[in-house]
């Protein structure tokens, strides 16, 4: 399967050498990023995001005032030793969301600040799982770490897993989905055993309901492995591969990226 | 059908404007102030609009002659062009009723063809999930759009144009629409009738936030939370400009809508050729006081038509399709929603 999804992926690449969203958009730090994770593609993609990089280490896309600088923790798992991934680590570890109080309408720990899917905004799930998967693979010593986990332990969902950001809203309890959960998992790994295991046990049922879903399954895979829970990984890889076969992920760039690399030999943190 | 070609022309124009700091956590009506915040050349006066409301018991039996019956009602322009219909579709979960049904959807395709559509292509970005293939599959939009043979086009992950704000609500200055969007001829917002906790309503207006990619503005389009989400839907509206509405309320969403709320058969559908108007009749048939919801009202002052003299109301009066919606709850702070 990794051939089907890894060979679909390479298509999508763009003359410039980055990837975009879906074939023929233009290249973007977040694609691109998994893109060179997946395909260990030294000449074009890494190539992209060295021409890419912001002086502080960064890769954003601007939106007005705010900028989202959520695939920096991605493109330095992307980038190889040296300076540049030094600077995109530093990146990583010195932004944080902007606090928000907690309310009757949506109950939190304030006090637990992670990661914002563009500047001056909230703390989310999949940020702060991306940043944690990064400083846990590239710094693990940083006491930035702890931030981390501290957020998705207050984020988790009653019922384990995780939705995007919030537990509560206006007294619902809301619903954790594969996607957040697996991203989540995927930076959480021998940090808390109780967390991650609640949060395995609504993987393996969330991947089979949301099983239409590419995003889903190759997040899900990913985590399986990374967290050596290999039964679910195979079960998961199947419908993956079918899935594959079937839609092609509906060109979906960082839906092939992510199948491409969970089903191969460079995820980070997992076994190979 | 000349306002589709001026539709593509305004919005590739679109000239830069001065950028008012007025983002996040300031009430809308304090914008309320001079200078008006759009430019009076991108915003003629609102003129009359042509609303139609239909009953519709469910989503069977002759839905594309119903769908038909309401587009021509409102004497809907589409002969030869590109049609992209935005329909509603956030999260799937069986229990309720989240988004625009897809039968629905599949039978507006027929419906435009018949009055001569060049194409339909159905766009959309989901705020709350990611993963649009399991959403679309699950809730059975792909197959609905199989059986009709039209594309889906994951409006999340379509390269993006940056269209200057002609209007100044969140102060961003440019937004990063979705190239499809700004492609077509005709952009049909097609909502679910539902109530929604931040906004009271979500309507065809509301419904616009799934034209800008979650990839850009984070998933649930965060940064547009934190710019406002009233500001943020006359920004967006203003800068789309849908051509028409078709909202869905054959069965809606009452209470802790978008998401958490119950289903409601109001069973009716609304057509409209200005989505202000669309949304007023919709609020209306709600048992809402439109003239209450503060982002209807500044929609009224320049993007559409609020006042039901200027409105041209056909098909059934909406003061007796009334179905009362259990209000949300609300009065909370956005920014972490």
């Amino acid at each position: 399967m990794s051939g089907g999804s890894t060979d679909l992926l390479a298509r999508s690449r763009n003359a410039d050498g980055g990837f975009g969203p879906r074939a023929g958009a233009r290249s973007e730090p977040e694609p691109t990023a998994i893109a060179a994770l997946a395909l260990d593609d030294d000449d074009d993609a890494r190539a992209w995001l060295l021409d890419h990089q912001a002086v502080d280490g960064s890769w954003s896309l601007d939106v007005g005032p705010f900028v989202n600088d959520s695939a920096t923790a991605l493109g330095a798992l992307a980038l190889g030793p040296g300076p540049e991934r030094e600077r995109a680590v530093d990146h990583v570890e010195s932004t944080r969301a902007r606090r928000v109080d907690s309310t009757d309408a949506i109950p939190i720990d304030a006090s637990a600040i992670g990661w914002a899917w563009a500047t001056g905004t909230s703390s989310w799930v999949e940020p702060t799982a991306r940043a944690l998967w990064t400083l846990r693979l590239l710094r693990p010593s940083s006491p930035s770490i702890g931030d981390a986990v501290a957020l998705l332990r207050d984020r988790e969902c009653r019922s384990g897993g995780w939705n995007y950001g919030n537990r509560i809203v206006l007294g619902e309890e809301l619903p954790p989905f594969a996607e957040t959960t697996a991203v989540a998992l995927i930076g959480l790994r021998d940090l808390d055993d109780e967390l991650e295991a609640r949060g395995l046990d609504a993987l393996r049922r969330l991947s089979r309901i949301e099983s239409s879903g590419g995003l889903s399954l190759a997040t899900a895979l990913a985590a399986f492995r990374i967290h050596g829970s290999n039964e679910d990984a195979q079960r998961t890889r199947g419908a993956l591969t079918d899935l594959v076969n079937r839609t092609g992920l509906l060109g979906d760039t960082v839906a092939l990226g992510w199948a491409s690399l969970a089903s191969g030999s460079r995820l980070p943190g997992a076994e190979a | 059908m000349t306002h589709r070609f001026d539709r593509r022309t305004l919005l590739r124009g679109a000239a830069a404007g001065a950028v008012v700091g007025v983002a996040g956590g300031v009430g809308l009506r304090s914008l309320l102030r001079e200078p008006l915040p759009w430019d009076e050349a991108a915003f003629p006066t609102p003129g009359s609009a042509r609303v139609a409301v239909l009953r519709a018991s469910n989503y069977g039996g002759s839905l594309e002659t119903t769908v038909l019956d309401g587009l021509r009602a409102i004497e809907a322009e589409v002969d030869g062009a590109n049609v992209l219909l935005k329909p509603n579709l956030v999260e799937f979960d069986p229990t309720t009723a989240i988004n625009t049904e897809p039968r629905l959807i599949a039978a507006t395709v027929l419906a435009l063809r018949r009055l001569g559509a060049a194409s339909v292509v159905i766009g959309e970005g989901p705020g709350h999930r990611r993963d649009v293939q399991d959403v679309v599959t699950r809730s059975g939009l792909a197959s609905a759009l199989t059986d009709v043979e039209a594309p889906f086009v994951d409006l999340n992950a379509s390269d993006v144009r940056q269209v200057t704000l002609r209007s100044r609500y969140t102060g961003l200055g440019q937004l990063s629409v979705a190239r499809p969007v700004l492609d077509a001829d005709i952009v049909i917002s097609m909502p679910k009738m539902k109530t929604h906790h931040w906004a009271e309503v979500t309507l065809s207006l509301k419904n616009l936030f799934g034209t800008l990619p979650g990839r850009v503005y984070g998933w649930p389009k965060n940064v547009l939370h934190w710019s406002g989400i009233e500001r943020s839907i006359l920004d967006i509206a203003g800068a789309v400009r849908p051509a028409y509405a078709i909202i869905d309320g054959i069965v809606g969403m009452e209470g802790n809508g978008p998401i958490s709320g119950r289903p409601i058969s109001p069973g009716v559908l609304v057509f409209a050729d200005d989505p202000v108007a669309a949304d007023t009749i919709g609020a209306t048939l709600m048992g809402f006081d439109p003239d209450r919801i503060p982002y209807l009202t500044e929609a009224g002052r320049f993007l559409g038509q609020t006042d039901r003299d200027l409105i041209d109301q056909r098909g059934e009066d909406p003061e007796q399709m009334t179905t009362d919606f259990e209000r949300p709850p609300t009065g909370a702070s956005i920014n972490a929603g």
